[in-house]
């Protein structure tokens, strides 16, 4: 058994992305050996067969092809994902903008945003992150790994650069939340 | 700190005074720390008018003093020690108060001055394209579910030529063959006394013997008391005699025939 084997196999039954971390405590291997084994795996894997191997949410995970799309969603018969305008709206907001409250979106937006929270929540690509410690200590969203899982980013900081004027993503910090 | 009750000397003063206590004052026990020094009296007064940190005084040595007081003072008037009492318990609610953990106020202005930058949702209208696009492209990646494969109960099994009935069976041959369960007594077994006579004249025997030895030393606390009942009813009876031995009751069982009673 090659360590290149042996993280595909941990890959293989992997529900989520794992982290190179996680397999290499797995395997009794350090964190480099699998670090290489996942680069000649995604080569090997990228030259043939329709698997591919994708580092998503801070972690490795095998999935199809895109030129296999059609015959899978033929096969599983998904359920439409895309988020409506609104919805894309809040999530942006949040995305560039988190830890934020409700009120804060709605200053951005301009209308109520109760709804886009509800549903980003129901999606799970939002979550609380803590409360501001201000008056009524309004609750604080961010962004999940799910948000990531969607969005195929590693990390936030994969976030599209936006217009001029935006201030940067700030860190992300836990002194406004508690 | 040394707090200590005051002589019997010290209180002959007027009693019943009205003091911030009530009508009557409580005894001069006098508390003596770095931050108060006086009568348990002006601690009390100072605590309730908020002019003395009660965390800053033990109230421990406080009690121990009151305790001195009762203990050492027989002739104390009970209104002075009831007045004590008093201000020691309103000392003691006040500070088991301070003590608890305080609920975090309600911050009434903002902290650090956030206030979020000025911006409007066209900032945002880039971004919002670059991720469109790439929910889309994801759209087209197929993971394994979450909840992919067979659940437990789903999974075929293999019972070879064994039916339902088969094991219908088994199980029905196995429960004839079970023991009944016993069945726990509710309450305790009510002993007859005449069963307990029976068995006290079978350890007597024609020779006296002490209480001790017809008893044997297996006998409960129980076993004793219904054994000694029997005994007498024994004896009232005439199947058993009893006599002195060294100041020692001692017992045999009567071999003379017992005598009839005849009604006419």
């Amino acid at each position: 058994m090659t360590p290149v084997d042996r993280v595909l196999a941990l890959l293989f039954v992997a529900d989520a992305p794992a982290p190179a971390q996680t397999m290499a405590l797995a395997l009794q291997l350090t964190e480099g050996q699998v670090e290489q084994a996942l680069e000649i795996l995604e080569a090997q894997l990228h030259e043939r067969g329709p698997i591919q191997l994708v580092k998503l949410a801070g972690g490795w995970q095998l999935s199809t092809k895109k030129a296999y799309a059609v015959d899978i969603a033929a096969f599983l018969k998904p359920q439409a994902s895309k988020l409506s305008r609104s919805l894309m709206e809040v999530l942006a907001v949040i995305a560039y903008r988190q830890p934020i409250t409700t009120g804060e979106l709605e200053v951005i937006r301009g209308v109520s945003c109760d709804y886009g929270v509800r549903a980003l929540l129901e999606r799970r690509l939002i979550e609380e992150k803590g409360k501001r410690q201000t008056p009524g200590r309004p609750i604080l969203y961010g962004t999940t790994d799910e948000f990531l899982h969607q969005f195929k980013m590693k990390d936030l900081g994969d976030l599209p650069p936006v217009s001029e004027g935006l201030p940067a993503l700030p860190e992300p910090t836990d002194a406004a939340a508690r | 700190m040394a707090p200590r009750s005051e002589t019997l000397e010290s209180l002959d003063r007027p009693s019943h005074s009205v003091t911030a206590l009530g009508v009557v004052a409580p005894p001069p026990i006098h508390i003596s720390t770095p931050v108060f020094d006086g009568s348990l009296a002006m601690l009390f007064s100072c605590v309730r008018d908020h002019r003395v940190d009660l965390l800053d005084i033990p109230l421990a040595p406080v009690c121990e003093a009151y305790f001195h007081y009762l203990l050492n003072l027989p002739d104390a008037d009970f209104d002075e020690a009831a007045a004590a009492l008093a201000a020691l318990a309103y000392l003691l609610e006040r500070k088991a108060w301070l003590l608890l953990p305080q609920e975090e106020p309600e911050p009434d202005m903002y902290e650090d001055s956030y206030e979020p930058e000025p911006s409007s949702i066209g900032d945002f209208a880039m971004a919002m394209e670059v991720l469109t696009a790439w929910q889309e492209e994801r759209s087209e990646w197929f993971f394994r579910s979450p909840d992919a494969g067979p659940g437990t109960y789903e999974l075929p099994y293999q019972l070879a030529n064994v039916s339902a009935l088969d094991l219908s069976r088994a199980f029905q041959r196995v429960l004839d063959r079970a023991l009944p369960q016993e069945m726990p007594l509710l309450s305790k077994p009510r002993r007859s006394l005449n069963e307990e006579m029976q068995v006290v004249l079978d350890r007597l025997s024609g020779e006296w013997q002490s209480l001790t030895c017809v008893f044997g030393d297996s006998a409960t606390r129980t076993d004793c008391v219904y054994w000694f009942l029997a005994l007498l009813e024994l004896v009232r009876q005439g199947d058993a005699e009893v006599k002195l031995l060294d100041e020692e009751p001692v017992f045999a069982r009567n071999q003379a025939p017992k005598a009839k009673v005849v009604f006419d």
